[in-house]
């Protein structure tokens, strides 16, 4: 039997990861539902081995831009398209390298994609998802498995 | 004392480059690898290398390997600060020649407290 990490795996993941580079305020995530608006961001890594699948982390724009404003420390104004990307890149990397740590192993883990709207991987089906809200933005993760 | 962060993320050499400067190291950087190699081959002698694992073009594990393999490099620290949390991946990364293995997220603290045990501290 397969040990998937469970949705507060995902959660508790995401807010180390928050705590530790975006937000030293802990409480600055709210686990809540929300709707993803179309042109959302989605920061994706994939695993491939002894699980196949992929790690997204998706957020409204201005999520995006805040969040890579908080990365690099700078005024959300002045965040760049590149800087966006880059910060998504490696947030979603952080993620899932840890999400990655609690399945069955060996499994390599991809370099970030990161693109704007929807991302799918064929083959493949969410099966944790965590939805979470950061300054009154959505912000999802979620957890995919190639199916068998 | 200089420390070199080599990691894809700008934004992650930034935050690294920082703690760094507040430990009083001054700091050079490199997106991957192999461009991390062609400073060292310029002349670029680091005290203690930060390398991240996943980069394109070169990977951090190859880096270890490259340096490891190169006599008048011996003297660097190599420090893995990477999202790899795999206990086999660990183990690889230090049969490989790293000293020292930190996963991220970090905090300043653990970055200092990794650099204490390694007796490589700028003051």
């Amino acid at each position: 039997m397969t040990y998937i990490p469970s949705a507060d795996d995902l959660e508790v993941i995401t807010r180390e990861v928050w705590t530790s580079f975006l937000d030293g305020d802990p409480s600055g995530l709210i686990a809540e539902s929300g709707d993803m608006p179309a042109d959302k961001i989605t920061g994706c890594v994939y695993l491939s081995g002894a699980y196949t699948g992929s790690i997204m982390l998706q957020c409204s724009p201005p999520a995006a831009r805040d969040a890579a404003a908080a990365l690099y420390s700078m005024a959300p104004a002045s965040v760049t398209q590149t800087e966006v990307v880059d910060a998504l890149g490696e947030i979603a990397n952080m993620v899932g390298g840890n999400v990655k740590s609690m399945l069955p192993g060996p499994s390599t883990l991809s370099l970030p994609s990161v693109v704007q709207g929807q991302l799918s991987v064929p083959g493949t089906r969410m099966v944790r998802e965590v939805q979470l809200s950061w300054r009154a933005q959505p912000l999802f993760v979620s957890l995919w498995q190639q199916a068998s | 004392m200089l420390a070199m962060v080599i990691d894809d993320s700008s934004a992650m050499r930034l935050i690294l480059g920082r703690i760094m400067r507040s430990l009083g190291f001054d700091v050079v950087d490199a997106p991957n690898g192999a461009e991390a190699i062609a400073r060292l081959q310029s002349g670029v002698l680091p005290d203690i290398a930060l390398v991240d694992w996943n980069m394109p073009v070169m990977d951090g594990l190859a880096f270890v390997n490259a340096v490891r393999r190169e006599e008048k490099w011996r003297q660097i620290t190599l420090m893995m600060v990477t999202t790899e949390s795999e206990q086999s991946q660990i183990v690889r990364a230090l049969a490989a020649g790293a000293h020292e293995y930190v996963i991220k997220p970090f905090t300043p603290d653990a970055i200092a407290d990794k650099l204490a045990l390694l007796g490589v501290l700028a003051y």
